[in-house]
Protein backbone atom coordinates (compact mmCIF):
# COMPACT_ATOMS: atom_id res chain seq x y z
CA UNK A 1 0.00 0.00 0.00
CA UNK A 2 1.41 3.51 -1.11
CA UNK A 3 1.64 6.06 2.11
CA UNK A 4 1.18 9.83 1.00
CA UNK A 5 3.40 11.62 2.40
CA UNK A 6 1.14 14.23 4.23
CA UNK A 7 2.70 18.24 5.20
CA UNK A 8 1.50 20.57 7.13
CA UNK A 9 0.95 23.69 6.00
CA UNK A 10 -0.09 26.84 7.52
CA UNK A 11 -1.01 30.78 6.51
CA UNK A 12 -2.13 33.74 7.76
CA UNK A 13 -4.88 35.81 6.54
CA UNK A 14 -4.75 39.63 7.52
CA UNK A 15 -8.71 39.95 9.24
CA UNK A 16 -8.72 43.45 7.20
CA UNK A 17 -7.96 44.30 3.69
CA UNK A 18 -5.13 45.93 2.18
CA UNK A 19 -4.83 49.01 3.07
CA UNK A 20 -3.28 50.10 -0.05
CA UNK A 21 -4.74 47.95 -2.05
CA UNK A 22 -8.16 48.44 -0.68
CA UNK A 23 -9.41 50.77 1.98
CA UNK A 24 -8.12 48.53 4.86
CA UNK A 25 -11.62 47.40 5.99
CA UNK A 26 -13.12 44.19 7.89
CA UNK A 27 -13.81 41.90 5.27
CA UNK A 28 -17.13 40.84 5.27
CA UNK A 29 -18.23 37.33 6.85
CA UNK A 30 -18.83 36.53 2.72
CA UNK A 31 -14.85 36.11 2.76
CA UNK A 32 -14.54 34.06 5.50
CA UNK A 33 -17.59 31.22 4.38
CA UNK A 34 -15.81 31.18 1.44
CA UNK A 35 -12.11 30.46 2.34
CA UNK A 36 -13.99 27.72 4.77
CA UNK A 37 -16.42 25.85 2.18
CA UNK A 38 -13.08 25.68 -0.03
CA UNK A 39 -11.30 24.27 3.16
CA UNK A 40 -13.75 22.05 3.48
CA UNK A 41 -14.39 20.60 0.39
CA UNK A 42 -10.81 20.50 -0.79
CA UNK A 43 -8.56 19.82 2.21
CA UNK A 44 -11.60 18.12 4.17
CA UNK A 45 -10.95 20.74 7.27
CA UNK A 46 -8.20 23.08 8.84
CA UNK A 47 -7.65 24.25 12.03
CA UNK A 48 -7.60 27.71 13.01
CA UNK A 49 -5.09 28.71 16.33
CA UNK A 50 -6.45 29.94 19.04
CA UNK A 51 -6.27 34.28 18.99
CA UNK A 52 -5.12 36.75 16.52
CA UNK A 53 -1.65 36.83 15.15
CA UNK A 54 0.40 40.60 15.03
CA UNK A 55 2.78 41.38 12.66
CA UNK A 56 4.28 44.19 10.64
CA UNK A 57 5.83 44.12 7.02
CA UNK A 58 7.21 47.00 5.01
CA UNK A 59 4.84 47.94 1.78
CA UNK A 60 6.82 46.65 -1.20
CA UNK A 61 4.96 49.00 -3.42
CA UNK A 62 4.53 52.45 -0.59
CA UNK A 63 7.72 50.94 1.62
CA UNK A 64 5.47 52.04 4.44
CA UNK A 65 5.16 49.75 7.71
CA UNK A 66 2.51 47.87 8.01
CA UNK A 67 0.89 46.48 11.01
CA UNK A 68 -1.57 43.92 10.80
CA UNK A 69 -3.96 41.13 12.89
CA UNK A 70 -4.02 37.79 11.30
CA UNK A 71 -5.99 34.40 11.71
CA UNK A 72 -3.63 31.44 11.42
CA UNK A 73 -4.97 28.88 9.08
CA UNK A 74 -3.14 24.67 9.81
CA UNK A 75 -4.23 22.46 6.90
CA UNK A 76 -2.61 18.91 6.33
CA UNK A 77 -1.74 18.08 2.46
CA UNK A 78 -0.44 15.08 0.70
CA UNK A 79 2.33 16.74 -1.48
CA UNK A 80 0.13 16.22 -4.51
CA UNK A 81 -2.21 19.06 -3.16
CA UNK A 82 0.48 21.62 -2.71
CA UNK A 83 -0.15 22.93 -5.94
CA UNK A 84 -3.95 23.14 -4.84
CA UNK A 85 -3.27 24.69 -1.72
CA UNK A 86 -1.20 27.58 -3.41
CA UNK A 87 -3.98 27.95 -6.12
CA UNK A 88 -6.76 28.59 -3.50
CA UNK A 89 -4.50 31.12 -1.80
CA UNK A 90 -4.19 32.94 -4.79
CA UNK A 91 -7.37 33.33 -5.20
CA UNK A 92 -7.97 33.94 -1.24
CA UNK A 93 -5.27 37.22 -2.19
CA UNK A 94 -7.63 38.33 -4.19
CA UNK A 95 -10.62 37.66 -2.47
CA UNK A 96 -9.61 38.84 0.78
CA UNK A 97 -7.88 41.62 -1.38
CA UNK A 98 -4.36 41.11 -0.18
CA UNK A 99 -1.01 41.62 -1.87
CA UNK A 100 0.24 38.55 -0.89
CA UNK A 101 -0.46 35.46 1.34
CA UNK A 102 1.99 33.94 3.77
CA UNK A 103 2.38 30.33 3.23
CA UNK A 104 4.77 28.19 5.30
CA UNK A 105 5.03 24.49 3.80
CA UNK A 106 6.68 22.56 6.56
CA UNK A 107 8.59 25.02 7.78
CA UNK A 108 9.36 26.54 4.34
CA UNK A 109 8.09 30.02 3.54
CA UNK A 110 6.48 31.17 -0.01
CA UNK A 111 4.54 34.54 -0.47
CA UNK A 112 1.55 34.02 -2.42
CA UNK A 113 0.22 36.40 -4.78
CA UNK A 114 -3.10 36.92 -6.56
CA UNK A 115 -3.06 34.90 -10.24
CA UNK A 116 -3.84 37.75 -12.54
CA UNK A 117 -6.06 35.46 -14.95
CA UNK A 118 -7.94 39.50 -14.98
CA UNK A 119 -8.46 42.37 -13.56
CA UNK A 120 -9.45 42.84 -10.54
CA UNK B 1 -37.50 23.31 24.41
CA UNK B 2 -39.47 24.31 21.47
CA UNK B 3 -37.32 25.57 18.74
CA UNK B 4 -38.43 28.11 15.92
CA UNK B 5 -39.16 26.43 12.67
CA UNK B 6 -37.01 29.34 10.86
CA UNK B 7 -33.56 30.87 11.15
CA UNK B 8 -32.56 34.21 9.99
CA UNK B 9 -29.25 34.38 8.37
CA UNK B 10 -27.17 37.48 8.44
CA UNK B 11 -28.54 38.22 4.95
CA UNK B 12 -31.75 38.35 6.48
CA UNK B 13 -32.71 34.87 4.58
CA UNK B 14 -35.32 32.34 5.65
CA UNK B 15 -33.36 29.22 6.51
CA UNK B 16 -36.24 26.62 7.61
CA UNK B 17 -35.50 24.05 10.09
CA UNK B 18 -38.91 22.14 9.42
CA UNK B 19 -37.37 19.17 7.96
CA UNK B 20 -34.66 18.74 10.22
CA UNK B 21 -34.56 15.53 12.58
CA UNK B 22 -33.94 15.37 16.12
CA UNK B 23 -30.11 14.85 16.24
CA UNK B 24 -29.86 18.02 13.53
CA UNK B 25 -32.42 20.58 15.84
CA UNK B 26 -30.22 19.07 19.21
CA UNK B 27 -26.69 20.08 17.01
CA UNK B 28 -28.09 23.54 16.15
CA UNK B 29 -29.38 24.67 19.73
CA UNK B 30 -25.98 22.83 21.15
CA UNK B 31 -23.98 25.04 18.72
CA UNK B 32 -26.31 27.92 19.23
CA UNK B 33 -25.14 28.26 23.06
CA UNK B 34 -21.81 27.12 22.37
CA UNK B 35 -21.38 30.11 20.00
CA UNK B 36 -22.62 32.55 22.81
CA UNK B 37 -20.60 31.26 25.46
CA UNK B 38 -17.43 30.85 23.51
CA UNK B 39 -14.78 33.97 23.92
CA UNK B 40 -12.28 33.04 21.39
CA UNK B 41 -13.51 32.92 17.54
CA UNK B 42 -11.26 30.27 16.54
CA UNK B 43 -12.86 27.78 19.67
CA UNK B 44 -15.87 28.11 17.82
CA UNK B 45 -14.66 27.75 14.10
CA UNK B 46 -12.99 24.84 15.14
CA UNK B 47 -15.87 23.08 17.34
CA UNK B 48 -18.83 23.31 15.00
CA UNK B 49 -17.13 22.25 11.34
CA UNK B 50 -16.15 18.91 13.58
CA UNK B 51 -19.68 18.50 15.58
CA UNK B 52 -21.60 18.40 12.03
CA UNK B 53 -18.93 15.99 10.36
CA UNK B 54 -19.52 13.57 13.18
CA UNK B 55 -23.41 14.30 12.78
CA UNK B 56 -23.02 13.37 9.10
CA UNK B 57 -20.68 10.75 9.58
CA UNK B 58 -23.15 7.79 9.05
CA UNK B 59 -24.61 8.69 5.79
CA UNK B 60 -21.94 8.97 3.29
CA UNK B 61 -22.34 12.59 2.49
CA UNK B 62 -20.02 13.85 0.43
CA UNK B 63 -18.29 17.44 1.58
CA UNK B 64 -20.23 19.35 -0.50
CA UNK B 65 -23.38 18.16 0.62
CA UNK B 66 -22.46 18.11 4.02
CA UNK B 67 -21.62 22.29 3.30
CA UNK B 68 -25.22 22.07 1.67
CA UNK B 69 -27.19 20.57 4.96
CA UNK B 70 -29.26 23.39 6.67
CA UNK B 71 -27.00 22.69 9.98
CA UNK B 72 -24.14 23.35 8.21
CA UNK B 73 -25.46 26.71 6.73
CA UNK B 74 -26.81 27.12 10.21
CA UNK B 75 -23.64 26.85 12.06
CA UNK B 76 -21.71 28.69 9.56
CA UNK B 77 -23.56 31.54 10.08
CA UNK B 78 -23.60 31.35 14.03
CA UNK B 79 -19.59 31.26 12.95
CA UNK B 80 -20.20 35.04 11.26
CA UNK B 81 -22.25 36.37 14.02
CA UNK B 82 -19.77 36.13 16.11
CA UNK B 83 -17.32 37.26 14.21
CA UNK B 84 -19.19 40.45 13.50
CA UNK B 85 -20.32 40.84 17.50
CA UNK B 86 -16.41 40.81 17.67
CA UNK B 87 -15.83 43.44 15.63
CA UNK B 88 -13.41 40.75 13.68
CA UNK B 89 -15.84 40.86 10.52
CA UNK B 90 -18.11 43.43 9.11
CA UNK B 91 -21.80 42.02 7.92
CA UNK B 92 -22.35 41.54 4.51
CA UNK B 93 -23.05 44.27 2.40
CA UNK B 94 -24.43 44.64 -1.62
CA UNK B 95 -20.71 44.13 -2.85
CA UNK B 96 -20.40 41.24 -1.08
CA UNK B 97 -23.53 40.38 -2.80
CA UNK B 98 -22.64 41.15 -6.18
CA UNK B 99 -19.09 39.45 -6.32
CA UNK B 100 -20.91 36.55 -5.15
CA UNK B 101 -23.03 36.96 -8.11
CA UNK B 102 -20.27 37.47 -10.32
CA UNK B 103 -18.21 34.43 -9.38
CA UNK B 104 -21.67 31.70 -9.53
CA UNK B 105 -23.05 33.33 -12.64
CA UNK B 106 -20.55 34.42 -14.98
CA UNK B 107 -17.14 33.45 -15.88
CA UNK B 108 -15.17 36.40 -15.19
CA UNK B 109 -15.71 40.18 -14.23
CA UNK B 110 -15.34 41.14 -17.56
CA UNK B 111 -18.30 39.37 -18.97
CA UNK B 112 -20.21 40.70 -16.07
CA UNK B 113 -19.21 43.80 -17.17
CA UNK B 114 -20.27 43.60 -20.45
CA UNK B 115 -23.42 42.00 -19.85
CA UNK B 116 -24.37 44.94 -17.30
CA UNK B 117 -22.53 47.73 -18.72
CA UNK B 118 -20.42 48.60 -15.96
CA UNK B 119 -17.21 49.51 -16.49
CA UNK B 120 -14.22 47.28 -15.17
CA UNK B 121 -13.02 49.75 -13.45
CA UNK B 122 -15.43 51.11 -11.39
CA UNK B 123 -16.38 47.31 -11.27
CA UNK B 124 -12.47 46.91 -9.08
CA UNK B 125 -12.67 49.90 -7.53
CA UNK B 126 -16.50 49.04 -6.12
CA UNK B 127 -15.46 45.35 -5.14
CA UNK B 128 -12.21 46.75 -3.52
CA UNK B 129 -14.56 49.04 -0.96
CA UNK B 130 -12.65 52.31 -2.57
CA UNK B 131 -15.91 53.38 -4.35
CA UNK B 132 -19.67 53.30 -4.27
CA UNK B 133 -22.17 52.57 -6.75
CA UNK B 134 -25.30 54.62 -6.49
CA UNK B 135 -28.59 53.34 -6.46
CA UNK B 136 -29.89 53.62 -9.76
CA UNK B 137 -26.28 52.64 -11.44
CA UNK B 138 -26.65 49.56 -9.62
CA UNK B 139 -30.62 48.65 -10.31
CA UNK B 140 -30.46 49.53 -14.04
CA UNK B 141 -27.20 47.18 -14.47
CA UNK B 142 -29.15 44.64 -12.24
CA UNK B 143 -31.82 44.82 -14.37
CA UNK B 144 -30.21 44.21 -17.09
CA UNK B 145 -29.14 40.44 -16.15
CA UNK B 146 -32.36 40.04 -14.99
CA UNK B 147 -31.94 40.85 -11.03
CA UNK B 148 -33.34 43.47 -8.78
CA UNK B 149 -32.66 45.38 -5.80
CA UNK B 150 -35.06 45.15 -2.58
CA UNK B 151 -35.30 46.45 0.81
CA UNK B 152 -34.88 43.35 3.26
CA UNK B 153 -35.90 43.65 7.44
CA UNK B 154 -31.71 43.63 8.58
CA UNK B 155 -30.97 40.44 10.98
CA UNK B 156 -30.81 40.88 14.92
CA UNK B 157 -27.56 40.36 16.03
Amino acid sequence: MIQLKIVECSFFVPIRRDGNLSDGELHGTDCWEWLDDQLFDQFSGRTIAPGLYEGFYRDPDTKDRVADESRKFVVAVTESQLDELRELLSVACKKFQQKCIYLSIAGQVEFIEANDHETS
Amino acid sequence: MKQADKYIDLKGREISLAELTSPERKLILEMTLAAETATDWADFSNLWPLKVTELYANQNLTRPQIRHTVVYRVCQDLDSRFAVSRGLARRPDYRDELASLIEQRFRTRREFCEATGLSEDMLSHVLAGRKHLAINTLEESLHRIGYSLHIAPAASQ
